[in-house]
């Protein structure tokens, strides 16, 4: 990276810094959008930072003790936080390196591994269900997630986000970058555990699916490291695929990102509250025939366009 | 009335040819109502030729007539729908040894109703394949029969610890998911013991009735008939005067009161509002188990209004305390008829929405065709009734087999539908949600001048029956009076509709996604109550404060207040 150890580290305290502070208020903006959606006046939008104010004064309760099932919560949202770091925001990604895109790719997935050993730890059927419902999910979601990303360094030649990013603001869209964005677009809804795909949570069929052991601070850690998670990922959406206007100056470049990001959001939101909740089986289908989409856009980029 | 006799009397003959000389008295009761006394023995094979004779099981009455007859009895009912025509087959078990042979061989639906006269009056069905304990707590001493008319209805066992409910295990290679008996997607505590391998669910059992009231030995021993409709009003939150009216129409009929006819439409009037407002609450609650919220929110602000009117009319958004013996306690009073055709309105016109909505949602129609599929074959064999029965190609409709209020002249529309899953069930109660309206409107249009209530003033005479049914949103509702001494019945007996229809729960759900049972157990229609109102008394000045739906509504929006802080 061109910058000095310095600047990198305060870039990538902002990504942090965005990821955890702003992503309570996308989700709480989320939140209105549905009550409104239901005629209802909904909970202010500063809800969700009270959530978590309140869940992390509470005693600290643990069904049962072991390293992995003690860790997860802090491995959920670390893994989150280090992803932002990974993902670009208003520049090329502050912990950026030739290659990580292979290694975004892999952190992504923590968070859902780290959710899915405490649910088998946590020794509750649901949760049970639940945490197989969350690996089954994962296994689907996340090969839509890959094929994107991959769209983007055949394009560009490159397999650093930043290269990608650098050279989509350069060249302007394309057919295969936009089909890519599309499928990451439809991810993004599994990704944030919204409706249709809130399956492994299915409030009324697992109370809560993983979660359900979970409260207090382990329960505000999960919460945040999702919210945080989605947030991430939409911003991970827009710059990637969708970086333009490109005005080049970092504050309005961050703030243009950011608005870009709660639109994505919004729209995530708004297919959440007009859907009802598939059954797993039906879920996996759709993201497997999303993924198969999603290789055309590979065939469009071999073939340059 | 000719076909009905006519009728009683092919059956009666088909059952003496069966069974000869064990064919012991045929009689009548009120005019509907077929009566055959028949010998122990022969239960079973009159059973049969009943069911030959196409009629429908609806409940069994265990009656203790020691002090009449000095034995039990047990009282099979069953409806012939098309002729109009309700049948009792009797027989009388020995006081000392009470035995009768189980039907439930025969009618895989009586499962419930035999093990149930066991627990209550301590008649053992004999061949029965399930003789576990249905109704009483599972603490409960052995040999204390509750529904006996010399066991105190005040009387209250000591409590045991440590004792559980004896349950099936899950067969090999598969484990427990228990859905209750508390759980979000049940508004009353019931367990569903499901038996799951990963997701699919191989089997299940069930544990229910821990919400046992006492309502019945409350009927026949403390109560009066005039205050019976009070208690029967509460056995339901949504369906409240479905059952009052129910249990009304019972005595009526048992001691030939006529209704005045005012009063009979006014009823019908008041039991298809409370169809709209109920099938608009579940269309919710189907929509929520889905997590399909906005549907939820939506038809519940639709419903409210509905329930406004039922205020208006009655002072009571529930439980309206109109039903009396003979009639209604309340005139409807004619201010309200217009606001009535108004509300109507609106509700038709969103009702048709979110119809529209919901016939295009590709998403719901994944998650409800073919999901909770109940055959055609299982459900009449398990004896179904309502929108579960009509969605399965059952056309039973206890307002067109079995006239009452007004139906008569105002008759509904069948509505059936044939696939028998849960997109069947979903597609019958918007219809008859629609059909609801339109039948209320019809029957302001055509609203008869005159009294509403025919004063009872003779005794009403002991030891006859009457059976009535009532068509409540969830299915039909059946109440039994035997009336008796003492201005009180000698035994009232009600059947819900949900306790036919969770009896086909089972096969509903076999081999079936864990994902798909709340909704299959919720499109048998759940049920729900809450309340508008609160009333505060302040402990210091003993000052009572009503607040009002406003209120409480800016109370809860503002920031910081709410959760009863001050």
């Amino acid at each position: 990276m061109k910058d000095g150890p310095l600047v990198t580290l305060a870039l990538a305290m902002l990504n942090v810094a965005v990821a955890l502070l702003l992503s309570p208020l996308a989700e709480g903006v989320m939140r209105k959008l549905k009550a409104i959606v239901h005629s209802r006046t909904g909970p202010p939008l500063t809800q969700p930072y009270l959530d978590l104010l309140k869940l992390l004064g509470k005693e600290d309760l643990r069904t049962t003790g072991g390293l992995p099932y003690t860790l997860a919560p802090a491995l959920a949202l670390g893994s989150v936080l280090l992803l932002a770091t990974l993902v670009p925001l208003g520049t090329a990604p502050p912990m950026g390196f030739a290659g990580d895109l292979i290694v975004l790719i892999y952190v992504a997935a923590t968070s859902a591994v780290a959710l899915i050993l405490t649910a088998f730890a946590s020794g509750s059927p649901y949760a049970a269900v639940g945490g197989s419902r969350e690996m089954m999910m994962l296994l689907t979601v996340e090969p839509v997630l890959a094929i994107a990303l991959v769209v983007g360094a055949v394009k560009s030649g490159t397999l650093s986000t930043g290269g990608i990013l650098a050279w989509n603001a350069e060249h302007g869209p394309t057919i295969s970058m936009a089909i890519a964005a599309v499928a990451l677009f439809l991810a993004l809804q599994a990704q944030a555990g919204k409706l249709p795909f809130d399956i492994p949570e299915a409030e009324q069929e697992l109370m809560g699916g993983p979660l359900i052991e979970q409260s207090g601070p382990r329960l505000a850690l999960f919460r945040w490291s999702l919210w945080a998670k989605q947030l991430v990922f939409a911003v991970l959406l827009v710059q990637v695929f969708v970086p333009w206007p490109h005005v080049g100056i970092l504050a309005a470049d961050v703030v243009l990102t950011l608005i870009k990001a709660l639109v994505v959001l919004v729209l995530v939101g708004v297919i959440d509250v007009v859907n009802p909740r598939l059954r797993i089986e039906q879920a996996m289908g759709y993201y497997m025939r999303v993924a198969l989409s999603a290789l055309s856009a590979l065939a469009f980029a071999v073939i340059g366009m | 009335m000719a076909s009905v006799q006519g009728v009683a009397a092919q059956v009666a003959d088909a059952v003496a040819r069966r069974i000869g000389r064990d064919l012991r008295v045929v009689s009548q009761g009120p005019v509907d109502t077929l009566r055959l006394d028949v010998a122990p023995k022969a239960l079973r094979s009159a059973t049969e030729e009943l069911v030959q004779q196409r009629a429908r099981f609806l409940v069994t009455v265990g009656i203790d007539t020691r002090s009449l007859s000095a034995d039990f009895r047990i009282l099979h009912l069953f409806s012939l729908d098309s002729a109009h025509l309700f049948v009792v087959l009797e027989c009388a078990a020995d006081a000392n040894d009470p035995h009768v042979d189980s039907i439930t061989s025969v009618i895989p639906g009586a499962n419930w109703s035999e093990r149930e006269y066991r627990d209550a009056i301590g008649v053992t069905p004999d061949g029965h394949p399930d003789p576990r304990r249905l109704l009483l707590a599972d603490d409960w001493p052995e040999g204390v029969f509750p529904l006996r008319r010399d066991f105190p209805y005040d009387y209250k066992p000591p409590s045991v610890e440590g004792v559980a409910p004896r349950l099936k295990e899950p067969p090999e290679g598969a484990s427990v998911l228990p859905i209750g008996p508390f759980f979000p997607v049940l508004e009353e505590p019931s367990y569903w013991r499901l038996f799951v391998e990963g997701e699919t669910v191989v089997g299940c059992d069930y544990r229910g009735f821990y919400n046992h009231r006492g309502i019945e030995k409350l009927g026949d021993s403390v109560l009066t008939y005039n205050e019976i409709p009070y208690l029967a009003e509460r056995i339901c939150g949504i369906c409240g005067f479905i059952h009052s009216t129910c249990y009304c129409q019972a005595v009526e009929k048992a001691a030939g009161i006529e209704v005045p006819r005012r009063a009979r439409y006014i009823r019908t009037i008041m039991l298809e509002l409370e169809r709209i407002h109920s099938h608009l609450l579940w269309l919710g609650i189907a929509g929520h188990i889905l997590g399909f919220d906005t549907v939820l929110m939506q038809t519940w602000r639709m419903r409210e209004p509905v329930m406004w009117l039922a205020e208006e009319i009655s002072g009571n958004r529930k439980t309206y305390g109109m039903n009396t013996i003979g009639g209604l306690r309340r005139d409807l009073p004619a201010a309200v008829i217009p606001k009535i055709l108004e509300v109507l309105d609106e509700v038709e016109r969103e009702s048709i929405a979110v119809r529209n909505a919901i016939i295009g949602d590709t998403t719901l129609l994944a998650r409800t065709k073919s999901v909770g599929i109940l055959t055609n074959e299982w459900a009449r064999q398990v004896c179904v009734v309502g929108p579960p029965a009509r969605g399965s190609g059952v056309p039973i409709d206890a307002r067109l087999d079995h006239p009452y209020a007004a139906y008569d002249e105002l008759p509904p529309r069948l509505c059936t539908q044939e696939a028998g899953d849960t997109w069947s069930r979903v597609v019958v109660r918007v219809d008859e949600l629609l059909d609801s309206i339109r039948q209320v409107r019809d029957a302001l249009a055509r609203l008869p001048d005159g009294e509403v209530l025919t004063e009872v003033k003779d005794e009403i005479p002991p030891h006859r029956i009457g059976i009535s049914v009532v068509e409540a949103p969830r299915g039909e509702a059946v109440h039994f009076v035997m009336t008796g001494d003492d201005n009180r019945p000698y035994r009232w007996r009600v059947r819900a509709p949900t306790y036919p229809n969770l009896q086909a729960m089972p096969a509903m759900i076999d081999h079936a996604a864990i994902a798909d049972v709340p909704i299959t157990l919720g499109s048998l229609d759940p049920c729900f109550s809450c309340t508008e109102r609160v009333e505060a008394i302040d402990v210091n000045t003993r000052a009572v404060r009503v607040y009002s739906h406003k209120e409480l509504m800016a109370m809860s929006r503002r920031r910081g207040q709410g959760g009863g802080r001050r």
